[in-house]
């Protein structure tokens, strides 16, 4: 049992839930200036 | 409620001065068609970001999915794991940024219209409005009842009058300000709903002990389970239901697929990408928006479950039972007996908040779709601001209407529904369109139509939760639903989804291998 939790499938969905999240900020981080497809106004 | 309802009413209504005074400075910076309808697609990536967030979740996904993390577990959170993977990552990725691009290079300025404009057809622009004009009335219909239970007793107002107002107020800033007034809304009220949620998770924690001792307690609850739901296959709030077991199929199709991929192709969503300048936009705005979700969905699935702990260390009941058996009911009842007085009061903006900012995108999507994809399609008149104004003016009296008239078992479901619908009629043809390089145009049409009609037929005659209110089997054929278990407890979108998407690419490899033969020849 990890952090109270007895099944293995609640504790990935946390995983993925916080991994993803922290996947959009990394993502998000790395692209920061990256400017293909810049036809604004 | 133990708040003063003074100071209740009176930050209300400073928050809803608030909302008005940014939607006249929306007002103020809309200069034009494209302005109002696309928000002179140079939108800031934050704003874009919170926007999407803010509307994308709506009061249910608070109240109501909290409630039914409360009642079947913490097995919810794979719905969030759905909501920033789809719902953020792949929504923005994949489909935001070619969305964007398409959009901009074909001026496109609604849904509809874009798929018009990919699949060079009318015919789609048609039947995508129709779509939107006929189901995102009861969705909004759904939200507005959210809103009036709220006000009525916040601000001591009869229902009647408290629905009217919620309605008009939103409407208010939708109709002169256009999407910039709506997102720049959108954007205060996500950051409302960020600042609740955050300390709604802190102060559930304190009263739990922490997630660990939390999560163990809960644990150790797992012989509480209602027999009812342990019938159907309920473990526990820390495990998944049963594989195959009727609970496991509610929380697998109905709640995590439906509602996690019907994200992918809700017209009011997909306009959001058409309003970033560039890509970098995009790209800026999945740094904000995958964090804003965990933190909405995340949270209120958390909190709803180890909700069932504080209930029964104050009370020696779980969640369902204190709140004498109504889901939508367990979250607000937290918060009143487990939050201090100003928390109760922060929640409740941000619960205000969540129906606001959800309510004035469907406003504006109803209106655009029917004023520029139906009534006013391919004409000059379809992009004059006036008629827009009236377009929307228009939604908002049918869907109040809908709201004072529709049984509320069926309003219950609306949200779920609409999302199911949006996903088995539009999302194979929007994905096969933005990616494919010769789309097929008789293949998209059959597969929009293929998908909603498949959706309504499972909705009216095999899922039991919409087809017993609905009532249509009955009439009909004097049964509930016409199969048996499991299948009553299988969601639409797990049945007309892959329909409409083998359709789709039947058609589209058919047309491509039509086109190979006529270039050989």
């Amino acid at each position: 049992m990890i952090l109270g939790i007895p099944d293995p499938q609640i504790l990935l969905g946390y995983g993925l839930a916080i991994g993803l999240a922290l996947a959009c900020i990394v993502y998000g981080w790395l692209r920061w200036n990256e400017a293909e497809g810049t036809h604004g106004r | 409620m133990a708040v003063d309802t003074l100071m209740m009413a009176a930050l209300v209504l400073i928050y809803l001065a608030a909302t008005l005074i940014i939607g006249y400075l929306g007002y103020k910076k809309t200069k034009n068609s494209e302005d109002y309808l696309v928000a002179g697609r140079c939108s800031h990536p934050v704003i874009i970001a919170l926007s999407y967030g803010a509307t994308f979740i709506s009061t249910s996904a608070i109240i109501g999915f909290g409630g039914q993390a409360a009642n079947l577990g913490m097995g919810l959170i794979w719905l969030t794991v759905l909501n920033i993977g789809v719902g953020i990552l792949l929504a923005f990725v994949v489909f935001g940024k070619k969305t964007r691009e398409i959009g901009q290079r074909l001026s496109a300025v609604t849904f509809p219209d874009l798929m018009c404009k990919i699949y060079k057809s009318p015919l789609m622009q048609y039947i995508a409005g129709f779509i939107i004009v006929i189901s995102m009335p009861l969705y909004t219909a759904a939200i507005l009842i959210g809103g009036a239970r709220f006000i009525e007793p916040t601000l001591g107002i009869d229902y009647t009058t408290s629905l009217i107002l919620f309605a008009v107020i939103t409407a208010v800033y939708v109709v002169f300000g256009g999407l910039i007034a709506v997102m720049y809304t959108d954007a205060f009220q996500g950051t409302i709903m960020l600042i609740g949620m955050t300390v709604l998770l802190a102060l559930t924690l304190v009263a739990v002990g922490g997630f660990t001792a939390g999560s163990t307690a809960l644990t150790n609850m797992a012989d509480l389970v209602p027999k009812a739901l342990a019938d159907q296959g309920m473990t526990g709030w820390t495990s998944m239901p049963a594989l195959g077991s009727p609970i496991w199929f509610t929380v697998i199709t109905t709640l995590v697929l439906g509602v996690g991929i019907g994200v992918l192709a809700q017209p009011q969503l997909v306009v959001r990408f058409m309003t970033a300048k560039d890509n970098k936009s995009l790209n800026r705005a999945i740094l904000v928006g995958g964090p804003f979700i965990l933190m909405m969905t995340g949270v209120a699935f958390t909190v709803g479950a180890l909700s069932n702990v504080y209930f029964y260390q104050t009370s020696g009941k779980i969640a369902i039972d204190a709140a004498g058996g109504n889901v939508d009911a367990i979250m607000p009842l937290f918060i009143n007996q487990a939050m201090p007085d100003i928390f109760v009061v922060i929640f409740m903006l941000t619960l205000l908040a969540a129906a606001m900012s959800t309510l004035s995108a469907l406003y504006h999507a109803m209106g655009t779709a029917l004023v520029c994809d139906l009534w006013g399609r391919g004409k000059e008149c379809a992009l004059s601001m006036k008629a827009h104004q009236a377009g929307i003016i228009i939604m908002m009296v049918i869907s109040t209407i809908l709201a004072f008239l529709m049984p509320i078992s069926i309003i219950a479901r609306a949200t779920v529904m609409f999302m199911g619908l949006c996903a088995c009629a539009f999302l194979p043809a929007f994905a096969v369109g933005v990616y494919a390089k010769a789309p097929s145009t008789k293949a998209a049409l059959y597969s929009m139509v293929t998908g909603a009609v498949v959706w309504f037929l499972w909705t009216a005659f095999f899922h039991a939760a919409e087809a017993k209110p609905l009532g249509l089997c009955q009439a009909l054929f004097g049964k509930v639903t016409l199969l048996g278990a499991p299948w009553t407890a299988v969601d639409p979108i797990v049945i007309a989804l892959p329909i409409s998407l083998v359709v789709m690419v039947a058609l589209q490899v058919q047309a491509g291998n039509a086109q190979l033969a006529a270039t050989a020849a």
